[in-house]
């Protein structure tokens, strides 16, 4: 396709072309900047026809099939005899490797989750406030309450974030240490208005929230 | 454009293939996904399906996002809808919009609405269109016609149609779209 795909970028942002259709504009968009933007301008249009239909909740189910799309899936199996020889093999050659790779592994978790956090901090308007107490830690939230990250500073024994409400203490997480620095990113919440950080059962600081 | 609307980090990180941006598009618009297949497939486990597979094919195709191709929530909208449409159209479901307009409450009771402000705004900028824009698009949105049935359907030029489509979308996302 040499010519521009002018109306056909609706047609296509609409789902109505053929696969040969489809091939030739994606094929034309990739080298053409004005046929990008003609066709980004059309998905922002169905898009917002999609918006404004009335919005249900995703279930539950969903949420859990979709995140087992990119996150590795457990290996299940083994006989004890395999896993017999897999511990042993561990124990006398690769346990230095099998550390590293723990190590690597709950960074590289870490780090998805500050990137989330500070693509969040980034994007979306917030809130920060200060936690009082034994801990020097704060709580920046969304203005809507819909997410939450704590950072603490100089904790020297690991801190669990706990939700309180109605007399009652909801443990949200453990606060995860990044050297001198510890945090929890909650990506997805409702509205709390009082945490606090508990060393084991025992609550160490807490912070009030404004909305 | 939406694209303001999101940060670059993400759309960055989503173009890299990486992980956590991901899983961050899907926290932000799982609701409009699902919503989305919904509005398509008519019931929730097929919606449930189309936003698994969608963000599946999606997933295993790197590459299947640029930044060329805008805001990612729009790029997952469209993506999303057009598997739904395929779906339709495999299964040979094509519900008539009365049909489906008159069955929708009762499908919709055991689901939590999450906007129902939104409730009808598509329909009231639908109806503001010109008919002659608005028939077409009213073919394609919601019966999943294609550009060629909808010409047949309407028995006009099959250039007449895609220009009125190509018109009354234009417009449509023009008056959805929150001001910036």
């Amino acid at each position: 396709m040499n010519e521009h795909i002018s109306e056909s970028a609706a047609l296509y942002a609409l789902g109505l072309l053929e696969p040969p259709e489809t091939n030739a504009i994606d094929a034309h968009v990739a080298a053409c900047e004005a046929c990008s933007q003609a066709l980004a301008q059309a998905y922002d249009d169905v898009a917002a026809a999609a918006s404004a239909q009335p919005q249900y909740a995703a279930p539950a189910s969903l949420d859990a099939r979709v995140g087992s799309l990119w996150t590795p899936p457990k290996k299940h199996g083994w006989s004890l005899r395999q896993l017999g020889a897999i511990a042993a093999l561990l124990a006398i050659a690769l346990l230095p490797t099998a550390y590293l790779l723990h190590r690597e592994q709950t960074m590289h978790r870490a780090m998805l989750a500050d990137a989330g956090l500070f693509a969040r901090m980034a994007s979306s308007p917030h809130r920060m406030v200060a936690f009082t107490g034994g801990a020097d830690a704060k709580v920046v939230y969304g203005n809507d309450g819909s997410w939450y990250g704590v950072i603490v500073r100089g904790a020297t024994r690991p801190l669990r974030l706990v939700w309180m409400h109605d007399g009652q203490r909801t443990m949200l997480g453990q606060v995860q240490s990044r050297g001198d620095l510890a945090m929890i990113y909650l990506p997805e919440s409702h509205r709390m208005e009082h945490l606090a950080l508990a060393d084991g059962d025992r609550v160490v600081a807490e912070a009030k929230l404004a909305f | 454009m939406q694209a303001h609307a999101e940060d670059s980090a993400l759309a960055d990180a989503f173009a890299a293939h990486e992980r956590w941006a991901f899983d961050e598009a899907y926290a932000r618009y799982a609701s409009l996904l699902y919503s989305t297949a919904y509005h398509v497939v008519g019931n929730g486990e097929d919606a449930e399906d189309v936003v698994h597979d969608a963000l599946a094919r999606i997933w295993r195709s790197p590459g299947a996002y640029t930044r060329s191709r805008g805001a990612i929530r729009s790029f997952l909208v469209v993506c999303v809808r057009n598997e739904a449409v395929s779906r339709v159209r495999s299964k040979q479901r094509r519900l008539r919009l009365v049909e489906r307009v008159a069955a929708e409450p009762e499908e919709h009771d055991e689901l939590r609405v999450v906007d129902v402000i939104e409730h009808d705004r598509l329909r009231n900028a639908m109806t503001k269109l010109p008919p002659e824009q608005r028939r077409p698009l009213e073919l394609a949105y919601f019966e999943q016609l294609s550009h060629t049935e909808i010409a047949r359907t309407l028995d006009q030029p099959l250039g007449t149609v895609k220009s009125r489509i190509a018109m009354g979308l234009r417009k449509l996302g023009a008056a959805l779209q929150p001001p910036s």
